[in-house]
């Protein structure tokens, strides 16, 4: 999918000497040097690969900029002007595009982004098995214990939960599972790496996915990314509340600066959530910290990468 | 010697008659297909959000024709990654006035560029200078393309009769 973004001038770079495996995010400024992450390492492209010499890096331009939004959004940007507006856009292949640019704003709502400065172009793995060594802790007596994926951006939460779904999957358990892809990113645009038994509502608010997936779908499960907001929260609840187990993440560097959000009082203090899952970048992406019961004591702590 | 002659000059006549007929003829289409383009694009943008290449790729063959391989060079041009070329999509389209062809490319650059409310309007802007566009095309297909081809017919008569 990347080459259908990048230009051709940097895809063939990347083509031939970066192993597109290795890569999680390249970011793009416009007149400032291409900046692209391998592991927790970062490095600046140049035209034989990637470089820490500044001379060398590649600066890209607006019009490049605007191309790659361009092709991202398949030629037609007005249909993913849902997307912009709340500043990422999604391609096929759950490739995301985090968006920097000019937000304009009418009578206290956002139009649209536009004179885009700067793209974070975030590209998922299917890291397999990666949830295996939790995956114990996290069932009980045949049901899934409501957990919470505790970890900084771009430590694996997304691809922890990909990997949690597929395995109930392989391991037949036929647990009806909703999996809410508010940014397509979960099941890798449509990629069937979320097993046998998920049903999906892409590109809804948690509270329009929640209600109506429940309603809808029945699921006895439901998996969704990144809780931020408080009818993010609210939405939990009201699916716990409805007999749903829930599994989901949220961006913290840890436990304890987690235990200090206000947003979440309220799920923890009630103890909503039985399993913490916390991953960090120490040793790369993905590094399980530890898993933790309702009441914050560590269960268990192995290195999963 | 004198027949084939004949039948010559009056071959040329009908030829050129009809070419300068099928031009008019060509230019009224082309424009018409042109306004439908854009009345498609409003639509199909306005309620479904419809994907440029998508509302491209299912047009009538009709339309298609008429437009003289405008969608095809339009689409090719998407596909290879570069940018908007003007000589590729106007590639074997003679027919246009500069003016024309500067208003075209605009419009086709402009495509997917923009979120819904800025691009319906553009395309209303277009629609409206290509309805214009259409209204002379009609105006010179009455004027000269049926002149030229009853002309073409005189000429031929003429020709015979002083052979003859």
């Amino acid at each position: 999918m990347l080459e259908k973004i990048l230009p051709a001038n940097i895809f063939s770079i990347f083509d031939k000497y970066v192993n597109f495996k290795c890569v999680n995010e390249i970011r793009l400024r416009v007149d400032k040097p291409i900046v692209v992450s391998i592991g927790s390492q970062k490095f600046f492209l140049s035209s034989h690969g990637t470089t820490g010499n500044l001379k060398e890096a590649i600066l890209p331009t607006k019009t490049m900029l605007e191309d790659i939004i361009f092709r991202a959004s398949e030629c037609s940007i007005y249909s993913v002007n849902e997307q912009i507006k709340r500043g990422y856009l999604v391609t096929e292949g759950g490739i995301r595009l985090g968006l920097g640019g000019d937000l304009i704003e009418e009578k206290g709502q956002i139009k649209t982004l536009t004179n885009f400065n700067s793209i974070n172009i975030r590209i998922p793995h299917e890291i397999k098995n990666c949830s295996l060594s939790c995956f114990d802790y996290l069932l009980q007596d045949n049901q899934i214990l409501n957990t919470l994926v505790i970890s900084p951006p771009g430590a694996g939460k997304t691809t922890f939960l990909r990997d949690f779904i597929s395995q109930l999957s392989q391991r037949n358990y036929a647990f009806n599972v909703l999996v809410l892809d508010e940014r397509g990113e979960i099941d890798l645009g449509n990629k069937g790496c979320i097993g046998n038994f998920a049903d999906k509502i892409s590109f809804a608010s948690k509270k329009t996915g929640f209600e109506n997936g429940i309603r809808s779908l029945s699921p006895n499960l439901i998996v969704t990314d990144e809780l931020g907001r408080e009818e993010d929260v609210e939405a939990v609840l009201t699916a716990c509340n409805a007999g749903v187990s829930i599994m989901a993440s949220v961006h913290s560097d840890s436990i304890e600066s987690f235990m200090k959000k206000v947003l979440f009082e309220k799920i923890i203090k009630e103890k909503v959530f039985k399993r913490f899952v916390v991953l960090s970048l120490r040793n790369g992406p993905g590094t399980l910290e530890g898993i933790y019961n309702e009441n914050l004591s560590r269960l268990g702590s192995k290195i999963m990468r | 010697m004198k027949i084939l002659l004949l039948i010559v000059l009056a071959s040329l006549c009908l030829f050129f008659g009809y070419k300068f007929y099928h031009k008019y003829k060509k230019r009224k289409c082309f424009f018409e297909a042109l306004v439908f383009l854009c009345q498609k694009f409003d639509v199909e943008i306005n309620f479904s959000r419809e994907r440029v290449q998508n509302i491209l790729l299912n047009l009538d063959e009709k339309t298609k024709q008429s437009l003289c391989g405008l969608v095809e060079n339009f689409l090719c041009c998407l596909e290879s990654q570069e940018s908007l070329d003007k000589q590729k999509l106007l590639k074997n389209i003679s027919f246009l006035s500069e003016d024309e062809s500067n208003r075209l490319f605009l419009f086709f650059k402009s495509l997917g560029r923009s979120d819904v409310e800025n691009q319906l309007k553009e395309i209303k802007n277009y629609e409206a200078k290509f309805n214009d566009f259409f209204a002379q095309a009609s105006n010179e297909y009455k004027k000269y393309g049926k002149l030229s081809l009853k002309l073409s017919f005189v000429a031929t008569l003429m020709v015979i009769v002083i052979f003859l």
